[in-house]
């Protein structure tokens, strides 16, 4: 079984509106998969697919070789799922949750519970219901885990986590890997499917956009940078800055030292060696914007302005 | 493996435990309060001459024609009435949450995604209901048999064990409806309509056959008269009766299931 996930012409129509359009994909076992995109893009209708929580309207899916359909309660059993939408209610203790969820997953390994517990830093002992939203993540997460399923189906798993907590979640993906566990999942964050996924698709109004490995996607990334610099002037800042490839939305300010903005599309290397001859007093770099990324990728016009964040713009 | 046999019924029971404990107080308490009654109301001359000035078809859509005798009185005003109404919200509020209410709050999908059949998820929360209700059932019998003597009921145990049966069979029938209307549509609002209203229609419809012999057939319709027509607390059980409730749950689950198992979920 080469193939985790495999799917053909998936599609999904709710009365007239199509979640999901054709949708042909496959995910390498062994592998990190992700899939970005804006919100309704039909990140969870197809993981809920997946899951045969809901049923195509057309195409297939073989999830670990099997249909979702008929590989049913078995199939799961080697599936971990966080779903997108996670609400976990109950005056049970997280403990017992997850015992109840241990007792219809695949086996769970006596330990497994509480480390995952004690690595995502999540009291097990409180009631379900006063969790607050980054705890009941947490415990999707431990549910997710903790049968080392075959294959991990995780729908916006870091949503709520504090960047600590995420971080921690990065290296249990990795860890999954290595163990030769496939991960498909979902995220808005470009930053983080960058540092987990090897293969991305990213999906827009329920089509798949462009599906590529990460490295690729990496060199669209647009980033913007503010730098401060001290003894020198404007104009041989803006000199050394015009010679760098990639870099717009130029602007040279003079006030307290030299103050520079720009928008940096795709490797920041050039710019950072750039910079590097003068004094620099201050630097923030920006998280690679993924709604603008994405935007690049739907060849939007270069001089897209910064406040267009609706992809409705570009088209 | 014995300790993992059931889990969604043994999650359900569970999770309910403190709701099971308040209506078994709710039920003791309403049987309590009236069964003592019944040697000052029943048995008193002076109220069965005020049932006999009343419109008879008050007293016959009220079902006070019998009672007179401690198994007329118990059946009138607990089986009849409040008893039913009793567990038929506590079997419409359970029916209800077994799929309608967990999928509207969403944790139907976190089970189903774990390695559950939508079969064994129906199945086993109906089993966890007729566990449930079939202790509230069994709990009315045993307060009517402890207190047969001190109110001068004279009601047989065995007799009281049937009237237990017949309600559980009647209100059974408002939660497998509930499951089964969840099943069909997942949503809250229809399985509760569905659950409550079956009990108002069986009822409604014996109220109106109770009025004269050209309504009579309508009897045949309703299920309270299928649970309660051979006054089994003074008769026994009706075994033809609880074998059509009983069957026409079967069938409302049946129907659920098969819904339930190809229909996507709500979410």
């Amino acid at each position: 079984m080469d193939h985790a996930i495999e799917t053909s012409g998936l599609t999904k129509h709710y009365g007239r509106v199509t979640a999901l359009a054709d949708v042909s994909l496959h995910v390498d076992t062994g592998s990190v998969f992700g899939v970005i995109g804006p919100n309704g893009a039909g990140k969870t209708t197809m993981m809920r697919l997946l899951l045969d929580i809901i049923r195509p309207s057309a195409g297939s899916a073989r999830v670990l070789g099997r249909s979702p359909r008929e590989g049913a309660q078995r199939l799961r059993r080697n599936i971990g799922f966080v779903p997108g939408d996670l609400r976990l209610e109950g005056r049970v203790t997280g403990r017992q949750l997850l015992r109840h969820y241990a007792r219809i997953s695949g086996p769970v390994a006596p330990r497994a519970i509480d480390t995952l517990a004690e690595r995502l830093g999540l009291d097990l002992g409180k009631q379900v219901r006063t969790l607050s939203k980054g705890n009941k993540q947490k415990l999707g997460l431990v549910q997710a885990f903790m049968h080392d399923p075959a294959l991990l189906v995780l729908d916006e798993p870091t949503s709520g986590l504090d960047p600590l907590v995420q971080q921690e979640f990065l290296t249990m993906v990795r860890e999954a890997k290595q163990n030769g566990q496939t991960v498909f999942l979902s995220s808005h964050v470009l930053s983080e499917i960058q540092q987990a996924a090897d293969s991305v698709a990213i999906l827009r109004e329920g089509r798949i956009v462009t599906i590529s490995d990460v490295d690729s996607l990496r060199l669209t990334a647009v980033r913007r940078v503010r730098v401060g610099i001290t003894g020198s002037s404007p104009d041989a800042v803006r000199r050394v800055l015009e010679e760098v490839p990639h870099l717009s939305e130029l602007t040279v300010g003079d006030g307290d030292g030299v103050r520079v903005t720009a928008r940096v599309e795709g490797e920041i290397d050039p710019f950072v060696k750039a910079i590097g001859v003068f004094r620099v007093s201050d630097l923030a770099v920006e998280e690679p914007d993924l709604e603008e990324s994405v935007l690049r990728l739907y060849g939007a016009p270069k001089t897209h302005h910064s406040g267009g964040r609706e992809p409705n713009d570009v088209r | 493996m014995s300790g993992e046999a059931l889990p969604l019924f043994r999650r359900a029971l569970g999770d309910s435990w403190r709701s099971l404990v308040a209506w078994s107080l709710g039920v003791g308490a309403a049987i309590a309060l009236y069964v003592p009654l019944f040697p000052s109301l029943g048995g008193n001359p002076d109220v069965q001459e005020l049932l006999d000035s009343l419109p008879p078809e008050l007293v016959n859509a009220i079902g006070y024609d019998q009672i007179t005798t401690g198994a007329g009185y118990t059946q009138s005003t607990f089986y009849g009435l409040i008893g039913l109404m009793l567990l038929t919200i506590a079997a419409t509020a359970w029916g209800t949450a077994a799929i309608a209410g967990d999928e509207e709050t969403g944790s139907l999908e976190l089970t189903l995604a774990h390695g559950v059949s939508r079969t064994q998820v129906v199945l086993e929360r109906t089993a966890a209901l007729a566990v449930r209700l079939g202790w509230l059932a069994l709990l009315s019998a045993l307060v009517v048999i402890a207190l047969t003597d001190s109110a001068g009921l004279g009601i047989e145990p065995q007799n009281a064990l049937a009237a237990a049966a017949a309600i559980f069979a009647l209100t059974f029938l408002s939660g497998t409806l509930a499951i089964a209307v969840g099943g069909v549509t997942g949503r809250r609002v229809y399985a509760t309509a569905a659950g409550a209203g079956i009990a108002v229609v069986a009822y409604a419809l014996n109220a109106v056959a109770n009025q004269g012999e050209n309504v009579d057939w309508l009897h045949a319709w309703s299920p309270y008269h299928w649970a309660y027509a051979n006054s089994p607390l003074a008769e026994g059980a009706d075994w033809g009766g609880l074998g059509l409730l009983l069957g026409l749950s079967a069938v409302f689950l049946a129907i659920g299931l098969a819904a339930f198992s190809r229909r996507d979920l709500v979410t």
